[in-house]
């Protein structure tokens, strides 16, 4: 509809913003002054640390030369580092290299910060359901967790811990053993069974991917036959059970096919397989039955044992070490760096078991003075070996070991965080409308069905984009294992630092380092989020 | 699952018709097999931890099972003969609802009963609260010792007590006073606000709200005084013409430019007050150094809570201007340097760092990671690519973003030790900057990224009709700005900033970590004192429940205000 009385635009002359005013040349404008206001910045802060420089200290290249400019700025690191790291994800020397330390600190630093983001996934979603659940004394307890996890500062929970908790533990002495199980704990650490590969994991690990491989092709051909005769099927269950039926196959097939370990003893000790080992200890200790020997007095258990040499961290060391537990020979061990320190301790008469791969023995017999007298008993081994621990003399041997600094830094960080991740875990499930678990209920979904189908994907919505955050204050909070004294990329830098006097170059690659996992691990969930998440909605 | 109080009711009510045992141990037991496991599990666990808590302490332990009995009575009863009050209800359908949820809270009762009783025989039962028993050869040996934490040392001949040392760490104590002070100020301006705020003064009263808030204005500077001190240098003169005439100008020029913004009136009584602002404050600066009233502390003896309170409080402050003006350039929408322009300068730099730097790095290039710097010229093309791809050529919008995201990409602790190591290199030579001060300036760094993004999200919350409508009554930039935007942002973003405050003031024990005596660091120096060895746990358990109840009472009164800013929209 035309308006009468509307003014003619057209014949209005045009009028053209004048450029003291027009949005494009303002936008240059501003810009190049801040691009100019950044630069005088710049020069700044760059002409006072140039003045400032001599104070840093040379910079010396690998060959001993002073550099003028920043070549050389990181050779220092080639040198030895000449400090022990209590502990450490791969093996590491004094001797090795500063690069090599540091490459310990990352490596530890991701396993805290993994290992954290995995368990505090647990606990905060555990935390978060207990806190909308029926009962009033577990949503409260959840409660109050929450809320003194919120309200205090990590590092004093994690100085609780430490101090309070781990080092106020019973002594080796005293170390407690809950329920009579292999779990040991004191304050030295935290030590539990642990599964460890032998050498013939291999083989076993390849079985493992054909099951994985066949439990896929199962459910191809599942679908394909539920295509075709309209018959459904349970295809998870009978892709489990023909991962089972490979896995175990590969578990028979590894063990009868590894024949790489070995014992080298001498022709007059008359062991002959390992089932010998077992008569001949209930004879030196003159009792009928094996589960008697453990009850003999301490002088004559310790004449009684078999005496072992193995090499430190070997998969024979665990393999024999374990069989002997299990048939509960008493053995008293002793561990070598090297084969042939272990094969003269053998040659000395120390022991009278030495235990490695076969041709470690085949090789270091040879060097013996006597090699014909001495025998190769071949041991059986399982891929994976259950490796207990147990007292050896005055220390816990076997198993795996949490060190009190870690197992301070994991539950410190775990507890926190899943403080934080309850209260996201809480608002996700509310955001989820009661209509919504109603409906679910009125189409005939069971209780599991309502909760994967119906709550948990619109949850995971609102849950996710603030747990990506989450998550990267746990890796970066990881630094605080300085104030523990663990050994994460953070102390070793530190420890560079005083070494060396290098603080610039050193902080600046610890915090690319950081800012390197902070970018990874957020596209990397970024990404989840992205895929599997956001598409959900419909 | 029906409630076991609705079935025995029904049991009640016609027995044998409505009741039927098996529909109640069907809702109950056996309608899946993991209800019918995880019943049986709870049953046992329950038994076995029971009979072991009777064996162990019997009388707390019959107790309270006898109060369970009860519970389940009283729901049970309540159903039974339809006598439905308040508390057997809710007894019913959150404490015994179901069989396992009567097991469990039996389970709980008893474990939060053993928890508070071991709690409670160590810090109170066998503890000693008195501040003369802390020699090691005097102390409790199943209990805590509290009573140094919260004693002077007055008395240097007796083991006294540590709170001098944990309030304000190796300040020399003549200054103590100056603290007290400040501390009051802090304290009565808050409890006045709050005041205020509860009685609706605030509201009503214009005169008062403005008087606080001015006095809030004021308050960095009156601490400042106190804490810090005013620098007295004899030999400067009195007073500096050249200063004071530099800073009356700058003040004007500052009020001139608000006036042709519009965002303050212009009158002649303002224009007085610019005028003189500045040399009234100057000249009572200099004579109040004059006086030496208040000489300088040196600021590397603070410590204990005052610096933790300091470092929170000053870094909340800084970081707030910071934050907002990172968050203004994240959100900055000039329109940006085009395509033509940014292009050929880019090729340009591209192939002048080709031809006069990447010769000379490959020839001295020793190893592979060296030849690959060598062509660094390629990273500007790709800034040129990011900046234009994903900024839109906005080059302010792109540096904020890349200071923020990288911030944020690193650990606090990374930035603190940076700050005192590298700070000093930054500045003039022979500039000392002390320990405290240079905490702050990084600690302000990594905290203004944070508050970037808080004040990100409070613009963002502003409804984009209320843009239009100052761009519609042709407000300008600062206009919107100022009587649109920020008024209704800063009411979304005061819960958040009291959060952040919070959150500043438990991390600010992260200080210790770089060596500062704050709190905890000062508390780690402590328990190293001969007298107090082995009371670290004390120390530690004590500095747990201070944080505890500050933040706790802070955050529970910013979730009330929360509330209440809510609903009053």
């Amino acid at each position: 509809m035309e308006q009468p009385n509307q003014p003619d635009i057209s014949a209005a002359p045009t009028q053209y913003v004048p450029f003291w005013r027009d949005g494009r040349v303002l936008g240059v404008f501003g810009q190049i002054i801040f691009i100019i206001v950044m630069i005088v910045i710049a020069n700044t802060l760059g002409s006072n640390f140039a003045s400032n420089k001599d104070k840093l200290g040379e910079i010396h290249c690998a060959d001993g030369s002073v550099d003028e400019g920043y070549r050389c700025a990181y050779d220092f690191m080639q040198a030895n580092a000449g400090f022990d790291i209590s502990e450490t994800v791969l093996p590491y020397k004094v001797e090795d290299s500063y690069w090599q330390a540091f490459y310990q600190g990352f490596l530890n630093t991701l396993k805290v910060g993994l290992l954290g983001v995995i368990l505090t996934t647990i606990i905060g979603t555990l935390a978060g359901v207990a806190r909308l659940s029926s009962n009033w004394l577990i949503s409260q307890i959840a409660l109050w967790y929450v809320e003194i996890m919120r309200n205090i500062p990590l590092l004093i929970i994690l100085f609780m811990l430490y101090f309070g908790v781990i080092l106020a533990g019973p002594d080796l002495k005293e170390t407690m053993q809950p329920w009579g199980l292999p779990i040991f704990f004191n304050n030295r650490g935290l030590n539990f069974p642990w599964p460890q590969f032998t050498s013939s994991a291999g083989i076993f690990i390849a079985f493992l991917v054909l099951g994985a491989i066949q439990y896929q092709v199962v459910a191809i051909a599942l679908d394909r036959r539920e295509i075709r005769t309209g018959k459904s099927s349970n295809k998870a269950r009978w892709g489990i059970f023909s991962f089972i039926v490979i896995a175990m196959i590969g578990w028979f097939a590894a063990s009868a096919m590894s024949d790489t370990e070995g014992l080298l003893v001498t022709k007059a000790s008359r062991i002959r397989e390992v089932d010998d080992i077992e008569r001949i200890i209930l004879k030196r200790a003159d009792v009928g039955l094996m589960s008697l020997v453990n009850d003999l007095p301490k002088e004559q258990l310790a004449e009684a044992a078999l005496t072992v040499c193995v090499l430190r961290d070997s998969p024979s060391e665990v393999n024999f070490i374990s069989q002997l537990r299990n048939r509960g020979i008493p053995y008293s061990i002793t561990r070598f760096d090297r084969p042939d320190q272990a094969v003269a301790a053998y040659g000395e008469g120390k022991c009278e078991v030495f235990a490695a791969s076969k041709s470690v023995l085949a090789a270091e017999r040879v060097t013996l003075e006597n090699p014909t007298s001495h025998l190769l008993v071949p041991i059986s081994e399982t891929p994976v070996v259950w490796s207990v621990p147990a007292f050896e003399g005055l220390n816990i041997a076997g198993g795996s070991k949490l060190s009190p600094e870690f197992t301070a830094l994991l539950v410190g960080l775990v507890l926190f965080y899943g403080g934080t991740l309850a209260e996201l875990v809480r608002a996700g499930i509310q955001s989820v409308s009661k209509g919504q678990s109603e409906a679910a209920q009125a189409l005939g979904l069971s209780e599991s069905q309502r909760l994967t189908l119906v709550v948990l994907p619109q949850s995971l919505k609102v849950i996710i984009p603030p747990l990506i955050g989450t998550y990267l204050s746990l890796i970066k909070d990881t630094s605080l294992g300085l104030a523990l004294g663990f050994s994460d990329m953070y102390r070793i830098s530190f420890v560079t630092i005083n070494q060396t006097g290098q603080a610039l170059q050193v902080v600046i690659l610890m915090m690319l380092v950081y800012l390197a996992i902070s970018v990874v691990f957020s596209v990397l969930l970024n990404w989840y989020n992205a895929k599997y998440v956001i598409m959900v909605e419909r | 699952m029906t409630a076991i109080t609705q079935s025995l009711s029904q049991f009640k009510g016609s027995i044998g018709q409505h009741f039927r045992w098996d529909y109640f141990l069907q809702d109950n037991v056996t309608s899946s097999i993991w209800l019918t496991i995880w019943v049986a599990l709870l049953t046992m666990v329950t038994a076995v931890y029971t009979i072991g808590q009777v064996a162990s302490s019997p009388v707390p332990t019959l107790i309270i099972i006898a109060i369970w009995v009860a519970i389940l009575g009283l729901a049970i009863a309540g159903g039974l003969f339809q006598k439905h009050t308040k508390v057997g209800d809710w007894l019913g359908s959150n404490l015994v609802g179901s069989i396992s949820n009567a097991l469990l809270t039996l389970l709980l009762m008893l474990w939060l009963a053993s928890a508070f009783r071991s709690v409670l025989s160590y810090a109170v039962i066998n503890a000693t609260f008195d501040p003369a028993l802390t020699a090691p050869e005097v102390r409790t040996k199943d209990g805590a010792t509290w009573g140094w934490l919260a004693a002077t040392n007055s008395n240097p001949e007796v083991i006294g007590g540590a709170r001098d040392l944990l309030l304000y760490g190796r300040l020399d104590r003549m200054f103590v006073p100056r603290v007290k002070a400040a501390g009051l100020i802090i304290l009565a301006l808050a409890l006045l606000t709050v005041a205020a705020n509860k009685t609706g003064v605030w509201q009503s009263k214009k005169p008062v709200s403005q008087g606080l808030t001015y006095a809030w204005l004021l308050s960095p500077l009156i601490l400042f005084i106190l804490l810090n001190g005013v620098t007295y240098n004899p030999d400067k003169p009195l007073i500096n013409f050249s200063t004071l005439i530099m800073g009356t100008i700058g003040v004007l020029l500052l009020y001139g430019f608000s006036w042709w913004q519009k965002i303050v009136k212009y009158s002649l009584a303002n224009v007085i007050v610019a005028a003189v602002a500045f040399p009234i404050f100057y000249v009572a600066w200099r004579f109040l150094a004059q006086s030496q009233l208040f000489p300088v502390i040196n600021v590397d003896t603070w410590g204990g809570l005052m610096l933790t309170l300091i470092i929170a409080a000053s870094v909340i402050l800084l970081s707030f201007p910071v934050g907002l003006i990172l968050a203004m350039g994240r959100r900055s929408e000039v329109r940006g340097i085009p395509d033509w322009i940014t292009w050929p300068l880019v090729i340009i730099f591209t192939v002048w760092g080709f031809k006069t730097s990447t010769p000379g790095l490959l020839a001295d290039a020793r190893n592979t990671i060296e030849t690959l710097i060598a062509f660094w010229p390629i990273l500007i093309v790709a800034i040129g690519y990011v900046i234009q791809q994903g900024f839109k050529g906005n080059i302010v919008a792109a540096f904020s973003t890349f200071f923020i995201e990288t911030i944020r990409g690193v650990p606090l602790i990374t930035l603190l030790f940076m700050a005192i190591i590298m700070a000093p290199f930054f500045f003039k030579s022979g500039t000392v900057i002390p320990n405290p001060y240079a905490v702050i300036i990084g600690y302000t760094v990594f905290s203004a990224a944070y508050m970037a993004e808080l004040i990100r999200g409070g613009l963002q919350a502003i409804p984009q009709g209320q843009y239009e409508a100052a761009d519609a009554l042709g407000l300008n930039t600062l206009q919107k700005m100022r009587f649109v935007i920020f008024p209704q942002a800063l009411r979304i973003l005061i819960p958040a900033l009291v959060g952040s405050f919070i959150g500043n003031f438990k991390s600010s024990s992260l200080v210790s970590i770089v060596g500062l005596f704050d709190l905890v660091g000062i508390a780690g120096s402590v328990v190293g004192n001969a007298q107090w060895l082995g009371l670290k746990r004390e120390l530690y358990y004590g500095m747990a429940l201070f944080y505890f109840l500050v933040s706790f009472t802070m955050s529970s009164y910013s979730r009330r205000l929360e509330a209440k800013l809510s609903t009053g929209q």
